[in-house]
């Protein structure tokens, strides 16, 4: 055996605490600013403890209606965004993992793509679709009595990235079930959507929380067509876009004690998701992007 | 029995095309429908939220986009005609001067020296131009670091020590945390003065005074932005390379190592061939995204300093110029689609399978 060099030990574990402090200082630093009264915040140097904790930061950013409704907003968004890429996801996922028929390809092709689509490229695109949506009501006669929300429509414009990125991992998820079960199930005298709702749709259930959660945080994060799509409607606002543009109501200028709190509040509930669920989290993005 | 498996075929045919119209038809609305209306409006002069009428310029938009040239700058002369110096330096005339102005107006991107003659580089757009080099650059620069840095960490987790789990845990968090978020987080930490972390920080170690202006510099502009990404998504790629190198099967080391192969031979000769697919995959899925870069530019520097999609939406939602802006998104579109067609030829979809 090679003899351990405690020299080369105490270095690597040197490093790995360095590439520790890397990681989460930034995370530590926008806590104890949230903890921060304003006075310290804008003291030279900084402090690296907070001299007097305080939740007033917290308690504003919580109190702050825009803020608010964009938790909800985002919270809304986020998870009818998910949900319809799961269904329609998996539907596609099992056609293109485990069915035969012509234009396979061209159709994985096109998902494929489809997961690497610039957002920015249909921005005006999509200007003109909504204009054109939002005017369905007053155009179309026996429809005025539509009215349709702009989260709709974010939701899905959400879908271009979520949902290739959703149907590529389920079908190589859908490729690996056994065919035999496939054929039990024939054989059994179930039809094609039976097989799939009663057979392999349980079996799915891990990929399903994987590429949910990914999706889940990919629509949680989006901020470009949030920005752009809620400009004139600051009710529809995401939580990215509200704490963007954060004004505070204690501070004189820019609220950053305020802003690093709301970052802490958002922050926290995806943390916790990512550290539950973080093997799995690891495998789909792997799954997307490794496997192939 | 034959006609049955057909009647069976057909089924199966019948059943696919039915669960595959939503996500189809879906993303045909979304995003094919869209993007052939930037396509139709890239050349006209359509304005955002304007009643004027529209008219068809041809490729007047990408011209005026794309339009580059270089000139040189000849040397400032005295009276003499002798070249003026200063600090020991040739000084050069404006560009002004050398740019042409007609029929549109050229604006300098950048100057450079080539064979001891000074050139600028101008642009009758130079805010579109200097977005794709520094996107270019970014894209480059990050990809570059995060992977170097990516497969350091990846190599220092595959190894069994203490708090490796725990270790494992904390790589998630900078990508869990929100682009916008943490774009504001080091905007704060990046402050101009000693109440951000880095003035505070490199004022009490003695390499400065602590009033360095990180997002205003133009030369530390990029290299502050670039800071911010890479620890962004460093711990991202160590992951993917982490998964890679798991994939190795321990027995080819355990040969090298009888065969009196050192670490570094090892590394050489096992682990990088063997990572090659997963870091490829890797690089080509990264570079796609930083060139898509626009959280970051959009929250850091707003109207300052462009990417090239915050200067398509900047095009589109401030100056609203909707024919302008649907060129600059063809062109991107035709960049990103260039890097993408080489991905998905190198990741060899496996469709027959």
């Amino acid at each position: 055996m090679v003899k351990k060099n405690i020299f080369l030990e105490v270095l690597f574990y040197l490093l790995i605490i360095a590439i520790a402090i890397y990681l989460i200082f930034p995370f530590y630093w926008a806590l104890i600013s949230a903890l921060k009264t304003e006075n310290e915040l804008v003291q030279t140097p900084a402090s690296f403890i907070p001299n007097y904790p305080t939740l007033i930061n917290f308690k504003a950013v919580l109190s702050n209606p825009d803020f608010l409704r964009g938790m909800v907003n985002s919270l809304i968004i986020a998870v009818t965004t998910t949900l319809f890429s799961l269904v329609f996801g998996s539907f596609a996922g099992y056609a293109l993992g485990k069915l035969r028929f012509r234009g396979r390809k061209p159709a994985l092709y096109l998902i494929l793509a489809m997961t690497m689509f610039p957002q920015v490229a249909i921005l005006s695109g999509l200007f003109t679709l909504i204009r054109f949506v939002k005017d369905i009501p007053n155009s179309v006669g026996f429809l005025s009595w539509l009215y349709i929300p702009t989260p709709a429509l974010l939701i899905a414009m959400y879908m271009i990235f979520t949902l290739p990125f959703t149907v590529w991992v389920l079908t190589s998820f859908f490729k690996g079930l056994p065919q035999s079960l496939l054929q039990a199930a024939q054989v059994d005298g179930a039809t094609f959507f039976q097989t799939f709702w009663h057979v392999l749709l349980p079996l799915t259930a891990p990929a399903l929380v994987t590429t949910g959660i990914l999706a889940f945080i990919n629509a949680w994060n989006e901020y470009l067509f949030a920005l752009t799509f809620t400009l004139q409607e600051p009710s529809s606002r995401t939580v990215p876009v509200a704490i963007s543009q954060l004004s505070g109501k204690i501070a004189r200028q820019e609220p950053v004690g305020e802003i690093m709190a709301g970052a802490l509040i958002i922050t926290v509930p995806l943390i916790i998701l990512v550290l539950v669920f973080q093997n799995r989290i690891v495998e789909g993005l792997t799954a997307g992007s490794v496997k192939g | 029995m034959a006609k049955e498996t057909s009647k069976l075929a057909k089924k199966e045919e019948r059943m696919a095309f039915w669960l595959l119209v939503p996500s189809l038809l879906l993303l045909l609305i979304i995003a094919i429908y869209p993007l052939g209306r930037v396509f139709q409006l890239s050349f006209t002069n359509k304005r955002f939220a304007s009643s004027q009428q529209v008219s068809y310029l041809g490729f007047k938009n990408y011209s005026q986009l794309l339009s580059m040239t270089i000139r040189e700058l000849p040397k400032k002369l005295d009276d003499d005609g002798k070249a003026i110096l200063k600090d020991g330096k040739v000084v050069y005339e404006s560009w002004v001067r050398v740019l042409p102005r007609k029929p549109q107006r050229y604006k300098a991107v950048n100057q450079f020296s080539f064979l001891g003659k000074r050139y600028v580089l101008g642009a009758t757009n130079a805010d579109f131009i200097q977005s794709i080099i520094d996107t270019v650059n970014f894209t480059i620069i990050t990809v570059l670091l995060e992977t170097i840095l990516g497969l350091i960490i990846a190599l220092a987790l595959a190894k069994k020590f203490i708090g490796r789990g725990l270790m494992r845990t904390a790589m998630l968090i900078p990508w869990a945390i929100i682009t916008v978020v943490s774009s504001l987080i080091w905007e704060w930490m990046l402050k101009s003065d000693r109440s951000g972390f880095f003035n505070a920080f490199f004022d009490a170690i003695g390499i400065t005074q602590g009033n360095t202006v990180f997002l205003v510099d133009k030369a530390l502009q990029l290299p502050s932005i670039i800071a911010i990404d890479v620890w962004k998504t460093t711990p991202f790629m160590a992951l993917l390379l982490l998964a890679g190198l798991a994939t190795i099967p321990k027995e080819l080391y355990e040969a090298a190592e009888v065969d009196g192969a050192n670490k570094i031979r090892q590394f050489f000769s096992i682990t990088l061939p063997l990572l090659a697919p997963t870091l490829t995959v890797a690089l080509i899925f990264r570079t796609l995204d930083a060139l898509r870069v626009f959280d970051l530019f959009q929250i850091i520097f707003g109207e300052k300093r462009y990417s090239m999609a915050t200067f398509t939406q900047f095009t589109l939602v401030a100056n609203k110029d909707m024919g302008l802006s649907s060129a600059a998104s063809v062109i991107i579109f035709f960049i990103i689609f260039l890097f993408a067609m080489f991905y998905i030829r190198t990741l060899k979809v496996d469709a027959d399978g």
